[in-house]
């Protein structure tokens, strides 16, 4: 085909022949953007996600920061009642003072040395400090002293109590011997 | 052969087809279709570009839209991020400070109010058994008593306060096993006197 029966023909199908060109050309362009799609939605939906996330965690700390003050103040609270494991003239003068009011009579109020946790050891906010206590009274008041121990002004464990009377005559004086943590800060 | 005696009819005459030469130039001849074929090639054209045309369109607008809602989203991130960050950090210190009042909360928790065991057992304990030693140790508690009286009652005694202490409501629940370990005559005041094991369970609140 000569360019004259080249151009006859284009001339004389003009219409069909630029509706084929333009077809190319939106086919290229339906090619090369079909990717832009998936690519948007991917990235709408990462963001849909990004966004409900953070609408989540700002709807979830509506009473946050009053439950935090409250939680801070509770801790101030149970850190004035911690013992601290250096006080050791502190420490003792609290089961003189229990003494006192039970009206026991306290034998060997000790103590033990403390032993700071292995450096593996889980991390923990307070540290245990173990004491010893003997102590004789009747039986109301050595109850009395134990109870004030255990829901007294320090966090109190008993591990052992050793309680019996000390004569065999019933109704007289008993003894008890603990051992106990208390919760302490370094 | 014997010649037909009848004339042939005119219809057979008029089946012979007629014949004449074909002079038509056809070129010159006019074009009598009523439609062109270009105009079916025009149309199927126009349709494939409409068609693609419309695809197109219809997946710009979809990214359009899509966009749209990115832009949005982004928006919203860009507004709520230093919130969300605050929270976050706040809920942080929040955990932090829970850990404190756990760590206690299972400290306290971690052994029974020895004082309240104490008070149980001299409240459920008949008169005619007395104390001579409470025991406490990590895994349960050592009961050691006298019962009053005769010998002979002194062992229904001794098997009803084993009964009285599993089924407790406040310490039963508290053992996992209570034991008669002695039941023997002391010899110098002739009575008899037990010895009783009362033993955690494990797992539970001790």
């Amino acid at each position: 085909m000569t360019n004259e029966e080249l151009m006859l023909f284009l001339k004389k199908n003009v219409i069909s022949v630029s509706c084929v060109i333009a077809s190319i050309l939106i086919g290229v362009a339906l090619y090369a953007r079909s990717d832009q799609l998936p690519d948007a939605e991917k990235i709408l939906a990462d963001k849909a996600q990004q966004g409900e996330l953070l609408a989540a965690n700002i709807e979830d700390s509506a009473q946050l920061k009053e439950q935090h003050a409250a939680l801070v103040s509770a801790n101030s609270v149970i850190a004035d009642r911690m013992i601290r494991v250096g006080q050791l003239a502190e420490n003792l003068q609290y089961f003189y003072r229990l003494e006192s009011e039970t009206g026991t009579k306290l034998t060997d109020p000790r103590q033990n040395a403390w032993v700071p946790p292995a450096k593996n050891a889980a991390k923990t906010n307070f540290t245990l400090v173990n004491f010893n206590l003997g102590a004789q009274g009747d039986y109301t008041q050595v109850l009395d002293l134990l109870r004030k121990l255990e829901d007294g002004e320090h966090f109190c464990r008993v591990n052992t109590l050793t309680m019996k009377p000390v004569s065999v005559i019933r109704g007289g004086p008993v003894t008890i011997s603990v051992t106990f943590d208390l919760l302490a800060l370094e | 052969m014997a010649l037909p005696l009848k004339k042939k009819s005119d219809a057979a005459a008029v089946m012979v087809p007629p014949w004449h030469p074909n002079l038509r130039i056809v070129e010159t001849l006019p074009d009598t279709k009523v439609v062109r074929t270009a105009f079916f090639v025009n149309g199927a054209a126009m349709l494939l570009a409409f068609v693609l045309l419309l695809l197109l369109g219809v997946q710009e607008w979809k990214l359009h839209e899509v966009n749209k809602q990115i832009g949005d989203w982004q928006k919203q991130i860009d507004r709520d991020t230093k919130q969300s960050d605050e929270a976050k950090a706040l809920y942080a210190d929040f955990q932090s400070e829970e850990a404190k009042t756990t760590e206690v909360a299972d400290f306290v928790a971690s052994k029974p109010k020895l004082s309240s065991i104490v008070l149980r057992l001299g409240l459920i304990t008949p008169k005619k058994i007395a104390f001579d030693n409470l025991d406490f140790r990590e895994n349960g508690f050592n009961i050691r008593a006298t019962i009053k009286g005769a010998p002979d009652p002194a062992t229904t005694d001794a098997s009803n306060y084993l009964k009285q202490l599993r089924t407790d409501k406040v310490l039963g629940p508290m053992f996992h096993e209570v034991d008669l370990l002695t039941l023997v005559k002391n010899q110098s005041s002739g009575r008899m006197v037990m010895e009783i094991f009362c033993m955690y369970k494990k797992g539970a609140k001790k």
